[in-house]
């Protein structure tokens, strides 16, 4: 066997001109597979990460029905049973309970409709990013009743500045007008235009005596270390919720499926175009090794009629091709990882306006990041020698089949 | 037992017969001839609301979320042909005083408590009005059930399901392309005897029926006019919104002032 190997390598180099050009382009498809899927799963990681700590959290706990209704008919009321279930997850980093409903604000002759959000501000700073998002004024300060956090281009539509008393209009949960003026003490600056100009953002005491919601909360959002942790302790969570009848366990993706959505889109994407590159990588491997098996016909035959077996000369021949492949694949990792180390210690900026348009529809920050996750590399790894070696199959077959008696006439 | 037993088999005798039996709307007589469907909303849409109408009563909203049903008083001036009513809360103490005045295409709402005139924006319209199961454009009307809608036949129900009614119309309102409206379509029982309205089934646009609303203890003499009525939301178990009237009055002539933004704040005037 080893001697097939060393003659194998042998005749790698016997063009080492074309040798080169079939490792160059393996070594190019290989750092492109890993360096684009670590972009792809970077940025999608940074949309996850960015979209759920604005707001729904990684994980959300609600009524049942509460997210298809999204009324204050669905609500949960914090018990012993749920603070439980909450402390003995280690995964979980933080939670917030929240108190959501629909409001009408009203400023002077401007009438404006708004989601309006009850959180506890000490919580709510451990689990979503809204309080790093203040343009003006502060975020809903301790001891200040009835204070009122708008986005920013919410109170510009109202023509409301700090200070102003703003008129909240809603119904309560026991069906009555709730109304309540509420004082303006600061403004958010959000990357989601919607979102910027439709919320309002109260104490989740001030919510609940508005909306006659008692100790009622709509949902309870949870943070965890990364989105990669989320299935798991959904499971853990729904377990331990087992006893709670009601109580139903949202990963971000049931609560935002838009989200995951636009990523299964872009990672089709992704993958058709990395496809096509490895499939054209796999024909120049095909057509390199099978040029030199032509090329070689007398040479096959020679060692036939030497009483070479034909599987050995098969063998031979596919050590060649996955040869090329291996010492590309080695150089390509050698530079794509280096590359997506530094780029994860570096994210891009994205500037122009397109981008950051763009960015702005996800909810995302204009910055791209990377992410290596543990299966990229061996993905690649398998991937490139997989198409090495169905591209070496044909050759080798053709190789092996060589006629000695054609071979020795030519001769 | 053999009384019901006789019935049934009449039952099927007036079927085999080819008449549309007793019971279910599906099985209807075909409507009287020379007689538009049109007509029949037209002269219903009178008799129910005529010109102008004043109007004082109780709202009743029952609901899971309430230990007891919440009572609404409330006194309304409708002035059709202007296009614009005005309608005050008497009751209960905590929203004595709210007002609502609508000048199409406008609707406002005064808050006595904290003094201030809000401006119903178009995209509530569909919201529920004072926690009811009516929305805002129900009690402002912004669509009109004849103007925005063609009229059409359905048949004539035998036996409507109603107490005070032997013989019922069933007309089919179907909203015209453009019209602001958001239902898929309206059916409209009425009773053939004093052209009074007992029921209305309002049908989404995926064809899904939403919510009845149905008229009852009809005025013994003079117009045919409901004095009890009550809406259903398909969708929300337990709920319901029922109207009680003490007194209505048609086709007087009310002031232009009670029509202001003005009005809205004198908290004890009319």
């Amino acid at each position: 066997m080893t001697t097939v190997l060393r003659l194998a390598w042998r005749n790698v180099w016997r063009n080492p001109r074309r040798t080169g050009l079939t490792v160059a382009a393996t070594v190019f498809a290989v750092y492109l597979v890993v360096v684009f899927v670590a972009m792809a799963d970077g940025s999608h990681s940074k949309m996850i990460e960015d979209s759920v700590r604005i707001q729904s959290g990684h994980v959300q706990l609600a009524a049942d029905g509460y997210l298809e209704n999204r009324t204050l008919e669905y609500f949960l009321e914090v018990d012993d049973t749920i603070e439980k279930a909450l402390a003995s997850a280690p995964e979980v980093e933080a939670w917030a309970p929240r108190v959501n409903s629909a409001a009408l604000l009203s400023f002077g002759a401007s009438t404006q409709g708004a989601i309006l959000i009850g959180v506890d501000p000490e919580r709510e700073a451990r689990v979503s990013t809204l309080f790093d998002r203040v343009s003006a004024g502060a975020f809903l300060p301790a001891g200040q009743e009835r204070s009122l956090v708008l986005g920013e281009q919410l109170a510009k539509n109202l023509g409301a500045e700090l200070g102003d008393e703003i008129l909240l209009y809603s119904m309560a949960y026991t069906l009555q007008n709730a109304y309540e003026l509420f004082v303006l003490t600061g403004t958010l600056k959000l990357p989601d235009a919607s979102l910027e100009r439709g919320l309002a953002v109260v104490t989740l005491a001030d919510a609940q005596e508005f909306l006659a919601y008692d100790n009622r909360v709509s949902e309870i959002a949870l943070r965890t270390g990364s989105a990669r942790q989320v299935p798991a302790l959904t499971r853990e969570l729904e377990a331990a919720l087992a006893g709670a009848s009601g109580v139903r366990v949202h990963p971000w993706n049931e609560v935002m499926p838009e989200i995951e959505q636009f990523i299964i889109v872009d990672d089709a994407g992704m993958y058709i175009m990395l496809l096509i590159l490895v499939i054209v990588v796999g024909f120049g491997i095909l057509n390199t090794i099978l040029m030199s098996v032509m090329e070689r016909q007398q040479e096959f035959g020679a060692m036939l009629a030497l009483g070479l077996r034909p599987s050995r000369i098969f063998a031979m021949v596919y050590a060649e091709s996955m040869m090329l492949a291996v010492v590309g694949l080695g150089i390509g990792l050698a530079l794509a990882y280096p590359t997506v180390l530094w780029f994860i210690g570096h994210p891009i900026p994205l500037t122009g306006e397109g981008m950051e348009a763009m960015a702005q529809l996800v909810a995302m920050e204009p910055v791209m990041t990377f992410e290596l996750r543990e299966t990229t590399l061996p993905g690649a790894t398998i991937t490139i020698l997989g198409v090495a070696a169905l591209a070496a199959f044909y050759p080798a077959v053709k190789a092996s089949r060589a006629r000695p008696v054609d071979a020795l006439r030519s001769l | 037992m053999k009384h019901r037993n006789r019935v049934s088999a009449a039952a099927i005798a007036v079927a085999l017969l080819g008449v549309a039996p007793s019971g279910r709307a599906a099985e209807l007589e075909p409507p009287p001839e020379g007689l538009s469907a049109r007509d029949v909303a037209i002269e219903l849409e009178d008799v129910f609301r005529g010109q102008t109408s004043y109007f004082e009563g109780t709202m009743i909203i029952h609901s899971p979320r309430l230990p007891e049903p919440r009572r609404v008083g409330l006194k309304s001036w409708d002035d059709r042909p202007n296009k614009r009513s005005f309608i005050r809360i008497t009751a209960p103490p905590k929203d004595k005083g709210m007002a609502f005045l609508k000048l199409h295409p406008n609707l406002w709402n005064y808050i006595p408590r904290v003094e201030r005139t809000v401006r119903i924006p178009p995209s509530m319209m569909l919201q529920s009005w004072m926690g009811s199961d009516f929305s805002n454009d129900d009690l402002v009307r912004e669509s009109s059930q004849i103007d925005d809608y063609q009229h059409r036949w359905l048949g004539v129900d035998p036996a409507p399901d109603h107490p005070e009614s032997e013989r019922a119309y069933v007309i089919e309102y179907v909203p015209n392309e453009d019209a602001p409206v958001v239902w898929g379509r309206i059916v409209t029982w009425i009773d053939v005897a004093r052209t009074a309205p007992l029921r209305q089934e309002f049908f989404d646009e995926d064809g899904e029926k939403v919510r009845v609303l149905s008229y009852s203890s009809f005025a013994k003499t003079g117009r045919p006019y409901p004095h009890r009525w009550s809406m259903v939301p398909l969708d929300k178990e337990g709920h319901e919104t029922a109207f009680e009237v003490d007194v209505v009055r048609f086709d007087e002539e009310y002031p232009d002032s009670i029509f202001t933004k003005r009005n809205l704040t004198r908290r004890d005037a009319p």
